[in-house]
Formats: C-alpha cells, structure tokens, sequence
C-alpha cells in the first residue's frame, strides 16, 4: 500500500478530534448567541467569526503540515501517548489529514458565506464539522472511508 | 438569542452527532449475500475460498481489517487474502459498486463473490461467511 504518508498512532487524530469537536461547540454557541451583524466591519470583529477563522488555520495546520505535526498532534505525542500503552497497529496518516482538509473545506466555506452575510452560516458549516469531528472522536468513524472513494469515482481527485 | 436557546441548541447538536453514532455502529460490518454469476479476474484466487478486501489510502479501518483476515486466512491453508487499492482497480470498484473502503467479497474457489461485508469487519463475521463460502464452492463438496 501507498508510503506517501509517515506511519501514526490512530488515537492520535481521534485525540485531536474531541479537541476540535469541543472549540467547535463553543464556536457555534458563540456564532448563535451573535447572529450575524448587518454590517462587513462589524462581522469582521465579531467574536465568533474570529473563533472560526483559528479553527480554520488549525484544520489548514493540519491538513498542509500533517497531522502529527499539527497542534493536537503534538500535544499528544508529548503528553498522552506516553502513557498509554503502546497501539495494535498503526495506520496511515492519509486519512486523518484528508479528514483535516475537509474540516477546512467546510468552515471555509461557511466563513465566506457569514462575510457575505448569509444568516446562520458558521454555525451551519460547525455543526457540519463539529459532527464529523464528534463521530470520529466517539465512535472512530471514518469519514475518508466513505467519502473518499465517492470523490475518486466522481473524478472529483485523480487517484 | 438567548444563552438559554443557545445552549438547548447545542444539547441538540450533540444529542444528534449521538444519534447518528449509534446508527452508524449497528450498520458497521454489515453482511450481504452477494447473488451468483459475479465471478472475479484478474486476482490470484485461493484454491478453497478468496477474501478480496478493497482498500484506500484514505482510510483508517484498513489496516485493521487487513490484520483480521490475514490471520483469519492464515488459519486455513486454502484460503488466500487479497488486498486491493481501489484506485488500481476501477473495474471491479464499479462492477460490485464498491462506495466505501475497507469492503472485503467473500470468493468461493470459482471466484464467485458469495457474501459481502462493508466497512470494518468482525472476526466473527468472516468466519462465518467464510465457512459458507468453502461449503458452497464445488471442490470441496466433492
């Protein structure tokens, strides 16, 4: 199989999801709690839209340095595998970091549309994330199982 | 909105991301019979069963899949594991209309797809339909 991608621990990016799921659910709440302003210059300040343009960065940490390199990664690298004990097996960091990218797809997305000031954008594309990044962290679903081989038939990425 | 709405609507969120959690551990695994006259080339077949398991690289219950039925085909001696990438494969991807990896067939020895398990397996479950398998296949009725 494909060598492309280093070897990881698989509680890693599962470690990183319930991070992620966590700032989302705060994000969202943020978002609902806000509404969206009328204004450009006041959607630019709001808090939540700050939130999600970090989440954003995180997720393009991740999705363009790899998982194990990304913030989480490496807070469990650090802190937590150390004491647990060693994996079965280890799987390719392939799909995590393809499961980052569509994390960072679909907040920017949902950020393009709050700035455009479609009401109810961000916390749309968080729950989208925040229930991707839920089921992984709780019932290690994995997204790029399923979503991945849909876009290869669909041509949507060259295999 | 209120904190209150706020947070009966992310206790929503949550109880929903649950929901489908759930759905998505009773669907897991999940066995089919695979109707005859779908026979395989292409792949070296066992001489008693095959476990044809499709595989990506974007995909994280491979590796554990891979891991059950090699130890499940090494157990028997007639029985043969292969691992197929579906990007090398669009032919058969698109003949049992493969949607998602790991999908492994269960071969009889003609090649003939006897049972299909999508997603993750279980140990369990291969056993079973393997055996269903060597029983189906005509060299070892004989």
């Amino acid at each position: 199989m494909s060598s492309r991608y280093s070897q990881i621990d698989p509680r890693g990016p599962r470690f990183s999801a319930a991070i992620t799921a966590v700032l989302l659910l705060v994000a969202i709440g943020t978002a609902l709690a806000a509404g969206t302003p009328h204004t450009l210059q006041e959607r630019l300040v709001q808090p939540s839209f700050v939130l999600f343009v970090v989440l954003a960065a995180l997720f393009a940490w991740g999705a363009f340095a790899g998982v194990a390199r990304s913030p989480w990664g490496l807070l469990f690298r650090t802190l937590v595998r150390p004491r647990l004990a060693p994996p079965k097996d280890l799987e390719d960091a392939a799909a995590p970091t393809f499961a980052q990218g569509v994390g960072l797809f679909v907040v920017s997305a949902g950020l393009v549309l709050y700035l455009a000031g479609v009401p109810l954008s961000l916390e749309i594309a968080g729950s989208a994330a925040f229930i991707a990044a839920f089921l992984n962290a709780a019932f290690d679903y994995c997204l790029g199982c399923q979503l991945y081989l849909l876009l290869v038939r669909a041509r949507i990425i060259a295999p | 909105m209120e904190p209150s709405t706020v947070l009966i609507a992310l206790a929503a969120l949550v109880t929903f991301a649950a929901l489908l959690g759930v759905l998505y551990r009773v669907t897991r695994s999940r066995t089919s019979r695979v109707s005859a006259s779908a026979s395989v080339s292409g792949i070296e077949l066992g001489g008693g069963a095959t476990l044809l398991q499709f595989s990506s690289e974007v995909c994280s219950a491979c590796a554990a899949t891979r891991r059950v039925l090699r130890s499940v085909s090494d157990e028997h001696p007639t029985v043969v594991h292969v691992d197929v990438d579906v990007t090398s494969r669009p032919d058969l991807v698109s003949r049992f209309n493969i949607l998602q990896t790991p999908t492994t067939l269960v071969l009889d020895s003609r090649g003939v797809a006897v049972a299909r398990i999508g997603g993750g397996v279980r140990r369990e479950t291969v056993v079973t339909e393997l055996a269903r398998a060597l029983d189906s296949s005509p060299t070892s009725q004989n």
